[in-house]
């Protein structure tokens, strides 16, 4: 199938979820981050990313980028300001 | 000085610092130093423990915690620095970086060469308004609803705030990546 055949049915084909791509895109991030309080407007976009090659790249690029951040931010206490905030406790308690 | 923890230390404990790392991470993107950060950790814990009393069992205590280093930062931390200017727009929010690389790595594998210490620092340069926000929601996985509390915000703010912020820090991330030869 040719390009310009496959753009033309695309075109003709109804919006898929019923949501255009514009409409996904402006709530991407609601999406990803699990904010969008009706159910009925996520299983639009579920649908429309499944079935739209134009917007299932960005979003499957916007996860990515989501999980990285989210597995390389991170900072553990360390153990010296544990053992410091363990005695600040102990000497708000005070002297029994 | 008893031998036993008390029930307050006990429940403190269980309650509230399970949540150090968090406390601790938080802190070091609030003032972008160690020693500054683990300062704020400290004033943070001894005022929640204080305050205790006011701390209602089974609500969100790690939002509880945050808001309390928040306020704590800013009248303590941040009058030793300058204010932070309101952030400009800055054109590097118009385009998304998918624009820029869809054709090179749509998938954005460049990410995973670029190491820990480069994306702290992408993290560290975002203006402060920007910072928490993405450090909250994308490193500790708070809601909008709980960043907008701790930030007393409305909650379309801090969309548009991370909306921004991550626009900035992909931007930040690409460059980097570009620079190392991770994605041509």
């Amino acid at each position: 199938m040719t390009g310009f055949i496959r753009d033309f049915m695309e075109k003709m084909m109804p919006q898929p979820g019923g949501i255009d791509c514009g409409g996904v895109m402006a709530q991407l991030y609601e999406y990803l981050d699990g904010e969008l309080d009706d159910p009925a407007t996520m299983e639009k976009i579920r649908v429309h990313l499944e079935k739209c090659r134009r917007c299932y790249p960005r979003y499957n690029f916007e996860k990515a980028f989501l999980h990285f951040v989210s597995d390389q931010g991170h900072a553990s206490a360390p153990p010296e300001l544990r053992r410091k905030i363990f005695q600040t406790l102990l000497e708000e308690e005070g002297p029994h | 000085m008893g031998e036993e923890a008390s029930e307050k230390q006990k429940e403190f404990e269980s309650e509230a610092l399970v949540h150090l790392d968090t406390l601790y991470n938080v802190a070091l993107r609030f003032t972008g130093n160690a020693s500054d950060a683990e300062d704020l950790v400290q004033d943070t814990v001894t005022k929640a423990y204080r305050a205790w009393d006011k701390y209602e069992p089974g609500t969100n205590c790690r939002a509880w915690l945050v808001t309390i280093m928040r306020n704590t930062f800013i009248n303590q931390f941040r009058r030793r620095s300058k204010q932070p200017s309101q952030v400009q727009f800055d054109a590097v929010e118009d385009t998304s970086v998918f624009e820029q690389v869809q054709d090179r790595d749509p998938e954005g594998s460049f990410f995973r060469f670029i190491v820990d210490d480069e994306v702290k620092q992408a993290i560290q340069e975002l203006p402060e308004e920007f910072r928490i926000p993405v450090v909250l929601s994308d490193v500790e996985g708070l809601s909008y609803a709980e960043i907008a509390e701790i930030l007393d915000l409305p909650v379309g703010t801090v969309k548009s705030r991370l909306f921004r912020g991550r626009r900035r820090l992909q931007q930040r991330l690409y460059e980097y990546a570009m620079e190392m030869g991770y994605i041509r």
